[in-house]
C-alpha cells in the first residue's frame, strides 16, 4: 500500500535527478557559435552561419543539421553530404567531409562532440589521399587560443626561439584578441613556436613538418639545399608546387599524437619570421589550413 | 497445456500447402521485414502476417506473438532511447550515467527504437504463424534427403522438448498434490528429477532407433528388383519397376502450392524492385525522415495485400455459390427453348 514514504522517496528521486543535471527539454541556452562550410581545403566557401540557438545538449552534428541540408551514414554518426556535396571515392581521389572545432581536428564523431558555446566549427570537403589526417589548422584564428579545444580552455604559451621582434608581435596579436599568455605554462598548454626554422626543427611536434603532410598535416616542407634552407609549397596531392623565394615565412599548425596543438610562426630567416608573425589576424588566416608569405604575398596552403 | 505456437492441422490453404510453398510465402514476408527499414513497409508486412495468421486460423499464435513482440519492441524503444543520444530533438537530459556517459533522450532515438522493435515484432509474428501453420514433420521429411542426420536430430528435439515440458508440469502437479503440510519443493530438485527422466528417455529413444535400423546405411533396391506395388515417401509416390530405379509416378502437391509460390515470388520481386526505386527511404538520425513516396506506398499496399494469400471461401459461401450456380444452370419453369 502506498503511503507517505512512497511520496517522500519519489520527491527525493526527482530532487536527485534535478541535482544531477537532469530535466525535460534540451537544457539551457549557451553562447553562440560559428559554423563555416567550405570545400577543397577552404578555398571554396559553401556556407557561413552564426549558430544562435544553441543549448547545452547540442552537438556539432545537431548544430550542422539545423543549419545545412545534410545526409548521414552509419546510424547518423558520419556526415555523407552537406548541401548536396557527397563523400565519394572516385578517380580524382577520396573525398570526404572533415570537421574542426576551434581549428583542431576532432578525435570523436560529430554526433558525440558536445558544444559549450563560443566554438568555431569548420567543415571542409577535401581529398584526403595525400594526408588522411590534418590534426590542426590555422583558419579559425584566434581559436584555439581563445576557447581552447575538446571543450576545455587551455593555457597559451609563446616560445620564442630566436624570433626577436616577431615574438613581441605574436604576443601583441594574441593580446589584441583577448588571449592571456602564461608565463609558466602547464604541460597541456597550446604552444606557439616563433623563430627561424633552423631553431624550431628541434621541437618534436614542429619537426613533423619535415616528414611531409602525411605526418604533420602541413602542406609545406623545409629543405636544406646547397647549404640554405628553402620552403617548398605542396599541392593537394603532396607534390611540390612552389619553391618560395629567399626569405619566406610560414604560419602552420600541427599536433603530435594526443598532445596539445602546436603553431609555428617561422621562416627561413628572421625577415620571414617577422612576415609570418604579421599574418596573425583573421583576415589573413581565415579558412586556410596554413599560409606561406613571400615578398609580402600570402599563399594559402596547400597550393591548387 | 498446448503452446499457442504449436502446429494444429486445419483444413486451411496454408496448412494444406506443401512445406516448401508455405515457407516460400512466409519467408518472403520475413525477408521484406529484414530488407526494409521504412516503418510504413514494416507495418504493411506486420499487417500481412497478422492477416495470413488469422486466415489460417492461428489466432492464438498471432495474439501471443503480438503480445511478446510488442513487449520486446517496448523494451527496445527504452534501451535505444537511453543508449543512443543522437538525434536533433532532445526531449530530456538525464545527466551523466556510469558507462553510458551523458544521456540525452531524443525523439529520433525513440522513433529509431520503434522501427527496430517493429521489425522484431513483425518477424516474431511471422515465425509464430509458420510454427502454428506449417507441419514440422512435413518440413523435416522434406529436409531428410538434404540432411538426414540433422533432420533426425531436429525431429527428436522437436519431440523431446514438449515431452520434457509435460514431464515438468506433471512433476509440479505431483508436488502440489502432496498437500499444504508438505515441505515445498524447490526448482533445483524438480530440475534434477526432470534431467534424470530425460536421460532415461534418451536411452529409450536411442535403443528404439538402433532396433529400427537407423544406424544402418539407407536401403537401396538392387537392380532387377521385383514389382512390389506403390510406396508413398513424403510427398512423392514411387513405384518399384523391374530393372529400374525408383520411378516417380506423381507428386502429392496441394492445389494451393502454386498460389503461395507465386505470391512469395511476387512479394520478393516487388520488394527488390521497390528497394531499387527508393521505396525504403528512411533516415533515423540526425532527423527522422520517413519516405512516403509512390514507390513506398505501392510496395506497402502490395505487401499488405499478400496477407490474403491464405484466403479461402468459407464453407457457407461456397455452398451458397454452388446452389446459386445450380439454380442458374437449371431451366426456368416452362422451358427456355
Amino acid at each position: 500500500m502506498r503511503g507517505p514514504g512512497t511520496a517522500v522517496a519519489l520527491a527525493l528521486l526527482f530532487a536527485a535527478l534535478a541535482a544531477a543535471g537532469c530535466g525535460l527539454g534540451p537544457g539551457s541556452a549557451v553562447k553562440d557559435a560559428e559554423l563555416t562550410v567550405t570545400r577543397d581545403y577552404g578555398t571554396v566557401p559553401v556556407l557561413h552561419r552564426r549558430l544562435g540557438d544553441l543549448t547545452e545538449s547540442d552537438t556539432v552534428m545537431r548544430g550542422l543539421e539545423r543549419n545545412a541540408d545534410i545526409t548521414t551514414r552509419y546510424g547518423g554518426g558520419f556526415v555523407q553530404s552537406i548541401e548536396g556535396l557527397e563523400a565519394e571515392e572516385s578517380a580524382v581521389g577520396s573525398l570526404d567531409w572533415f570537421f574542426y572545432v576551434n581549428g583542431v581536428e576532432s578525435t570523436i564523431g560529430a554526433a558525440d562532440y558536445a558544444l559549450h558555446g563560443g566554438e568555431s566549427i569548420w567543415w571542409d570537403y577535401r581529398n584526403w589521399d595525400a594526408a588522411m589526417r590534418v590534426p590542426a589548422v590555422v583558419g579559425s584564428w584566434p581559436q584555439p587560443f581563445l576557447g581552447g579545444y575538446d571543450g576545455k580552455r587551455r593555457a597559451v604559451a609563446v616560445e620564442c626561439l630566436g624570433g626577436g621582434s616577431a615574438c613581441d608581435e605574436v604576443d601583441e596579436r594574441l593580446e589584441e584578441e583577448g588571449v592571456g599568455i602564461s608565463a609558466r605554462p602547464p604541460s597541456d598548454a597550446i604552444r606557439i613556436l616563433v623563430g627561424p626554422w633552423a631553431r624550431l626543427r628541434g621541437d618534436p611536434a614542429a619537426a613533423q613538418i619535415e616528414r611531409g603532410p602525411q605526418t604533420s598535416g602541413v602542406f609545406a616542407e623545409f629543405r636544406r639545399e646547397a647549404g640554405a634552407i628553402r620552403l617548398i609549397g605542396l599541392d593537394e596531392t603532396g607534390n611540390d608546387a612552389a619553391d618560395f623565394g629567399r626569405d619566406p615565412g610560414l604560419v602552420a599548425a600541427t599536433r603530435r599524437y594526443e598532445e596539445p596543438p602546436v603553431w609555428v610562426v617561422t621562416g627561413t630567416a628572421e625577415a620571414g619570421v617577422r612576415a609570418a608573425a604579421g599574418l596573425l589576424d583573421a583576415g589573413d588566416l581565415r579558412d586556410h589550413y596554413a599560409v606561406a608569405v613571400d615578398g609580402g604575398k600570402e599563399t594559402p596552403l596547400p597550393l591548387r | 497445456m498446448r503452446s499457442p505456437f504449436a502446429y494444429i492441422p486445419r483444413p486451411r490453404p496454408l496448412q494444406l500447402a506443401s512445406p516448401g510453398a508455405a515457407v516460400a510465402y512466409l519467408g518472403s514476408l520475413i525477408v521484406v521485414a529484414f530488407l526494409y527499414s521504412n516503418p510504413i513497409v514494416l507495418l504493411a508486412v506486420g499487417l500481412a502476417v497478422v492477416i495470413a495468421g488469422r486466415l489460417a486460423g492461428a489466432h492464438a499464435a498471432v495474439r501471443a506473438a503480438l503480445w511478446m513482440g510488442l513487449t520486446l519492441a517496448a523494451l527496445i524503444v527504452v534501451v535505444n532511447a537511453l543508449v543512443v543520444s543522437r538525434g536533433e530533438t532532445v526531449l530530456a537530459r538525464l545527466g551523466e550515467w556510469p558507462l553510458f556517459g551523458q544521456v540525452d533522450v531524443t525523439l529520433e532515438a525513440i522513433l529509431a527504437g520503434f522501427v527496430l522493435g517493429l521489425r522484431a515484432a513483425v518477424v516474431m509474428v511471422g515465425f509464430a504463424v509458420y510454427s502454428a501453420c506449417v507441419d514440422p514433420d512435413r518440413v523435416l521429411r522434406a529436409l531428410r534427403p538434404i540432411a538426414g542426420r540433422s533432420a533426425l536430430t531436429a525431429t527428436l528435439v522437436s519431440r523431446l522438448v514438449p515431452v520434457a515440458a509435460a514431464d515438468a508440469a506433471r512433476l509440479r502437479d505431483a508436488a502440489r498434490l502432496r498437500g499444504p503440510g508438505a515441505a515445498p519443493v524447490g526448482r533445483a530438485p524438480l530440475a534434477r528429477r526432470l534431467l534424470a527422466g530425460s536421460l532415461d528417455r534418451a536411452v529409450d529413444v536411442a535403443a528404439t532407433l538402433e532396433l529400427r535400423g537407423y544406424s544402418l546405411e539407407p536401403h537401396r533396391p538392387a537392380a532387377g528388383a521385383t514389382f512390389s506395388g506403390s510406396e508413398t515417401s513424403g510427398k512423392r509416390c514411387t513405384r518399384w519397376v523391374p530393372g529400374r530405379r525408383h520411378q516417380v509416378i506423381g507428386r502429392r502437391r496441394s492445389r494451393y502450392d502454386r498460389r503461395f509460390y507465386a505470391v512469395g515470388l511476387a512479394v520478393l520481386v516487388v520488394a527488390i524492385v521497390g528497394k531499387a526505386l527508393g521505396a525504403d527511404a528512411f533516415s533515423e538520425y540526425p532527423a527522422t525522415e520517413i519516405g512516403t513516396g509512390a514507390a513506398t506506398l505501392a510496395v506497402a499496399a502490395l505487401v499488405a495485400l499478400s496477407g490474403f494469400a491464405p484466403w479461402r471461401r468459407s464453407a457457407r459461401t461456397h455452398s451458397a455459390l454452388t446452389k446459386r450456380r445450380i439454380a442458374s444452370n437449371s431451366l426456368p419453369a416452362g422451358g427456355g427453348i
